[in-house]
Formats: C-alpha cells, structure tokens, sequence
C-alpha cells in the first residue's frame, strides 16, 4: 500500500487448539483470527471495535508477536509487515532473537491496570526496564528519561518510589503509558486501556493519549468494545465479529454510513450525545454470539444478521471497496448499493 | 494500618509489609530469633563445649589445641597414651602453680570423649559437672544434645534450600513453558511420586553407609516434588497476567522473566512452606537415626539419644533430654510457622492479636 503505511497485515489467522483425550491430541481449534487484512498508517490511530471475544487482543498480542510466549502451540498464518526506516520486516517470520531489536518500536498498553503492572517493582523501576533493555543510558539519564515521562503522563516526580498498589486505576493505567513510551515506540497497541477504569477518568485518560499521540507522532491501534470510545479520536475504524474483519473504513465514513449489518447494530447502540439529534434506531441483534470453536459455514454473522439470506451460508464474504477507503465483506449490502 | 507507625513507612513493598506484621506477632517473632540466636551460637559450640582446652600456657609457650586440633600428651609433659588430658591438666598447673595454666572452654565436656576417659561414669545423673547427666557409655548428654541440635538444623535446612532450587527450577519452568517440557514431568513426578520412599530410603542406607551427603541426597529425592507442584502453579498463574506480556513485549528474556518478574510474585508458598518444610526434616532425621537408618555413630544425633534412651527408660535424664529438647525446637518452628502464614494472611484483623 502506500509509503505511509506502517504495518501492512496481510491475511492474518490465528488458531489456539485444543486438546483432549488419553492421549492429548489436538481435538479442535480456537480461530480467534480469520484471515484478517487491514493497514495501519504512520501517526494514523485505528479503532478496532467488536464483542468481547471476537479476538481483539489476539490481534493485538500478533501485531507485539508474543502469541508465541503465552500459547506456545499457537498456528499463526499470514503476513504482519511492519515498514521501519525504509525496511520491510515481517515479523511472523523473525526468530525470536531477531524479534529482540525491533521490540523497542511496538509497545502495548493492557486492559487491567490492576494487572499489568508488576506488584513488586516500584514505578520509576517499571518505567526504567525498557530503556534498560533497549539503551546504554547511565543510571543517572534513565532517572532522567523516567522523570520526564512522569510529567508527560501527569504524574509527579515522588510518584517515582512507590509501588502499584499505591496507585488508583487511573493512575496506574498513566504508569502502563509511561512505561509503552518509554522507547519511542512506532506503534502503541491500546487494548481497551479505558474499559477497567471509572467513567469520570475514561476522558482524562483518552485525552491524555490524544496529547501524546499528537506529541510522539505514534501510531495508535485503539481497541475497545464499543464505538462510542473510539468514534471521536480514530482515523480509520475496523470492526471485528467472531475473528472477522467486517468493515474497515475512515472513521467519518463508518460512523455516518456503516455499510455491514453488524456495524449498523453497533452504531445504533452508541447513545447520541446531542439531545436535539434523532435518537438512532436501535437494531437488537438476535441469539447469542456463536463460539470461535464451532463457527458457521459462510457468513459468520449469518445467524444473527436481520438480512440474512441462504446465500450466505455458502461462502465466506470477502472484503469489498464500496468506497475510497471504505471495505465492507458482505455481498447483499454491496448489492444494495449506496444509501 | 497497625503495624504501619510512620509516615515514611507508606512506600515500602508488600513484603516488607508482611514482615513488619510478622514482627507484631510476638510468639512467632520471639521463636525466630531465639532459635536462628541459638542456631548461630551453636556454630561456635568447639569453642564453648569441648574438651580441649581453648588456650594452654606450657613452659612459657602458648597452644590452642581447639584450633590446632590433636596435640599429644607428652607435649605438656602427660604421661597418657594419646591426647592430652586437659581437665586433668588444668587441675595439675593449678596445683604447681608454676606459670603454667589452661583455660577451658565454658562446658569442659566434649561429645565424643566416653568412659575411656579418665573421670568419665556411665549413668551418671545430672549434676553440676554433667547438667544432663551421662549416657550409656558415659558421654555427656548435654553436650550432645546442643551438638546435635546444630547437626539436625543444618540437615533441614540444607535439605529444604537444595528441594527448593530444585522445585523453582524445575517446577518454575514446566509452569513457565508448558506444553511438552510440563507434560514430560508431570508424568515423571507422578511415576515417582508412587514409589515407597521409607522402602528405598532404607534399602539405600543398608547398603552404602549413610552420611550427612547421603542423607541429604535421599531426602531430596522424595521431597522435590511438593515444592515443584506449588511452584508450577504459582509461575502458570503468574505467567498469564499482563505484566509478564509487558516485559516480554518489552524484549526480555525468559530466564529474567522468570526470576526477576514473576519468581517474586511467587514467594508466598516459598516463604510460607519453609518453616513446615525445616519441622519435615528435623521429623525426618529422628526418625532415620532412631531406626539405626541415619548418621553414622558417633555423630551426636537426637534420634540415636532417643534410641539408647528409650533402651533405659529408668535413666529419666536419658529420654528426657532428647524428647524436650526436639519438642521445644519444632514447637517455636510451628510458632514462627503460625506467625508468617498470619503475616501473609490478606485479613487485617487476626486472632493472635
Ligand atoms: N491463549 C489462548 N488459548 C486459547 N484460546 C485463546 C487464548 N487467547 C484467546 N483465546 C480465545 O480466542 C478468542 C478471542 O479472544 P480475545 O482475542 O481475547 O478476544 P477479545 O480481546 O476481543 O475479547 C476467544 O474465544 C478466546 O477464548
Ligand atoms: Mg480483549
């Protein structure tokens, strides 16, 4: 794609599998992912939006590619194309020594606050870790870099001493963003890093992540349950259901018209936040979410789509153009043609 | 927070916390420093039990046979056929009172001198001069007792310290890497796990003769496996929590992972186990010296002292001696024990206060 992109992912699967039996044979696989293509532009944030489940953070864990350390059986398929100075480095095929280098340019700030900081280590010694892995700074810089990114985050230099437990979520959830830019990073994944906090924080700290993504002129892929989180700070939207890629598109497009059934029902979802706007109709999806293990033929979204037709149990929608920048998999709204 | 008095003490980590709250339980804390107190002296008992003297002024020259080891009676002009008598020494010089003297450790009496010393009675009762009384074959009771106390610790707490490296390294890393490597030994341990240990443990010593190593050697081949389960646990816990993601995405390595994030996150079993894993191997030398199973004679040994005692039921000193001196040390085990599992207890408010 273009020279701006960053990462370009190219048909990405990844399946978990189960085992069972005396024997511990593999008995069935997890498809978190499907077969999944999008791209990510230099300083552009992407939203990534679906059901708990659908395989949101596996994305994210492919793109820092340590999938391999938390499920060592995992089958990954598919490109992930990461484009730095000029280079082109797939990092499904890095060995995990090559891998060490490029580390310091894809960082990830996790869901739980209350998780994702070691209880042991003190803040200034969390934040410390990358730059002692990635730099030859003296002690002396490091404690410089670390007050520095301690003001950035809004937090203030004798937070440095303490440990998490001292700390509200909010404030944790500042330290997992100090300790992500600590490198420099090209690209920061951000996994619902608002969803475990309070209502009243989820703006300081999204408004914090805007000041610095604009700052650090990084790459944000912005992951969350909902629309309503990402609809104001990303570029492009991908919406995800049961490891698909059903919609990818610039934000604008995919918040005015959303093509995919599924995107629609999110949408309407989302309350409105000026009283005197229509209040969007509400499309209730029926069933439940079927499991990744067992999906349906076809369309995933098949079983609970309110324009299902029995064409869609027989093949897998691809995505489509339906505009510039705008790429829906499912034929029936394609066919539909623009509203 | 109670414990918590100062301001200052605000930042500290958790596990100085719990050890601040430990210190406020006064019976364990008492025990940890009166038996880790004795267990330090007891390295220096050669100097304060024994019967060679610490320093012999001889015609105008100066020895130190506890440091210098054997030194033959002649040398200070005893007629005895081997060492020199120092006790008799000491009264000899005092006598003559020529310039020549000899100062004797505080408890003139060593563990292994019996009746052929000179002096030396089986059965005696306690009295000044043997506190404990004397054994079977006049050897000072006492004097074994706080030699053996030193031997019995040692062997626990070698044991515990090598089924822990043990159990971290192994344990740890099925936890760690999972898939075939846990698989491998999960198999391994429950295969093992089966044999009669207290069979082999005593086929083994019948046939080589048993030695401090050895002992240690057998006992880490049954005990391993306990530390090696918690330690699985705990580090397959640990692993999935997103802190470990964050270092490993970070580009740490597995073996730092492993010990600098998740190893100290695993420290409540390592810590908690420890004072139950010591009372195991006390329990568990008695237990192999009164079967005849364990340390060689004549090292100094609660269960041989058992043994004999119990051979001589009507010498009270002999059973009396051995018996309260293994009560008193695994009850302030259980007392420290009690003290750091109320310590690691997330509950504020606790019975022992
Ligand atoms: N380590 C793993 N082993 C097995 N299955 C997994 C693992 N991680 C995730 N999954 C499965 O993959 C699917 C997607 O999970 P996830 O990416 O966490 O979804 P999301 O972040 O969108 O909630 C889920 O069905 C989940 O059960
Ligand atoms: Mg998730």
């Amino acid at each position: 794609m273009s020279d701006k992109s960053l990462v370009d992912i190219r048909n990405l699967s990844v399946s978990f599998p189960v085992y069972g039996g005396i024997l511990s044979r593999k008995v069935a696989e997890v498809k978190a992912v499907d077969d999944i293509s999008f791209t990510i532009g230099k300083s552009e944030i992407v939203g990534l939006v679906g059901e708990s489940g659908c395989g949101k953070t596996t994305v994210g864990r492919a793109l820092i590619n340590i999938l391999k350390y938390v499920a060592p059986d995992v089958e990954i398929g598919g490109e992930i194309i990461y484009h730095f100075d000029g280079e082109d480095i797939d990092f499904t095929k890095l060995s995990s020594r090559q891998m060490r280098k490029y580390r310091s340019r894809v960082q990830m700030i996790f869901q739980d606050p209350y998780a994702s900081l070691n209880p042991r280590m003190t803040v200034s010694q969390i934040i410390e870790e990358p730059l002692k892995i990635h730099t030859d700074l003296s002690l002396k810089e490091r404690e410089e870099s670390v007050h520095s990114l301690l003001g950035k985050v809004g937090l203030r230099v004798d937070h440095a001493g303490r440990f998490p437990h001292e700390f509200s979520g909010g404030q944790r959830q500042r330290v997992g963003i100090a300790r992500a830019l600590a490198t420099n990073p090209d690209l920061i994944i951000c996994d619902e890093p608002v969803s475990a906090l309070d209502v009243s924080i989820q703006a300081q700290v999204i408004n914090l992540m805007m000041d610095i993504q604009k700052e650090f002129d990084v790459s944000f892929l912005f992951i969350a349950h909902d629309l309503s989180v990402v609809e104001h700070i990303s570029d492009k939207i991908a919406v995800m259901y049961l490891g698909n890629l059903v919609e990818f598109g610039e934000a604008g497009q995919i918040y005015h018209h959303p093509r995919h059934p599924y995107s629609r029902a999110l949408l309407s979802a989302v309350p409105v936040p000026d009283p005197k706007q229509k209040e969007r109709e509400r499309i209730v999806l029926k069933g439940d979410v079927p499991t990744p293990m067992n999906k349906p033929s076809g369309c995933s979204f098949r079983t609970r789509c309110p324009l299902a037709e029995q064409s869609c149990a027989d093949n897998i929608p691809i995505l489509e153009t339906h505009a510039s920048d705008h790429w829906v998999a499912c034929p029936i709204v394609k066919n539909e043609g623009v509203k | 927070m109670k414990f918590l008095k100062k301001q200052e003490d605000r930042h500290i980590s958790i596990l100085r916390k719990r050890w601040l709250k430990f210190k406020t339980l006064k019976r364990g804390y008492y025990s940890l420093i009166t038996l880790s107190g004795l267990y330090g002296i007891s390295f220096f008992l050669p100097m304060l039990i024994n019967n060679r003297a610490l320093v012999v002024q001889y015609e105008g020259e100066m020895y130190f046979p506890v440091f210098s080891g054997y030194i033959a009676g002649k040398t200070f002009g005893q007629d005895v056929p081997g060492e020199a008598r120092y006790r008799v020494l000491k009264e000899l010089f005092k006598m003559k009172n020529n310039g020549n003297w000899v100062l004797m450790p505080p408890y003139p009496y060593s563990p292994y001198e019996d009746i052929t010393m000179e002096g030396n009675k089986m059965y005696e009762p306690p009295s000044t001069n043997h506190w404990l009384g004397t054994d079977n074959t006049g050897r000072d009771v006492f004097a074994r007792l706080c030699y053996a106390f030193n031997i019995s610790i040692s062997f626990a707490l070698i044991l515990t310290v090598i089924n822990y490296i043990f159990g971290i390294l192994i344990g740890g890393s099925m936890g760690y890497f999972g898939g075939k490597f846990d698989l491998f030994f999960q198999r391994l341990i429950e295969i093992w796990s089966s044999l009669p240990m207290l069979f082999v443990i005593i086929i083994i010593s019948s046939i080589l003769k048993p030695s401090f190593l050895l002992l240690v050697g057998i006992y880490t081949m049954v005990n391993w496996i306990g530390m090696t389960y918690l330690m699985r646990a705990e580090f397959y816990r640990e692993k999935a929590k997103d802190y470990v993601a964050a270092a490993l995405s970070m580009g740490q390595s597995n073996f730092k992972v492993m010990f600098k994030h998740i190893f100290p996150n695993a420290l409540v079993p390592v810590i908690t186990y420890f004072p139950f894993s010591i009372v195991a191997g006390i329990s568990a030398l008695v237990g192999l010296d009164y079967l005849g199973f364990g340390l060689a004679p004549p090292t100094p040994s609660w269960g041989q002292m058992l043994d004999v005692g119990l051979q001589n039921v009507t010498k009270w000193w002999m059973v009396f001696s051995p018996v309260s001196a293994q009560f008193l040390t695994l009850l302030s085990i259980v007392f420290i024990g009690e003290g750091v599992r109320e310590a690691f207890d997330p509950k504020v408010y606790s019975r022992l206060r």
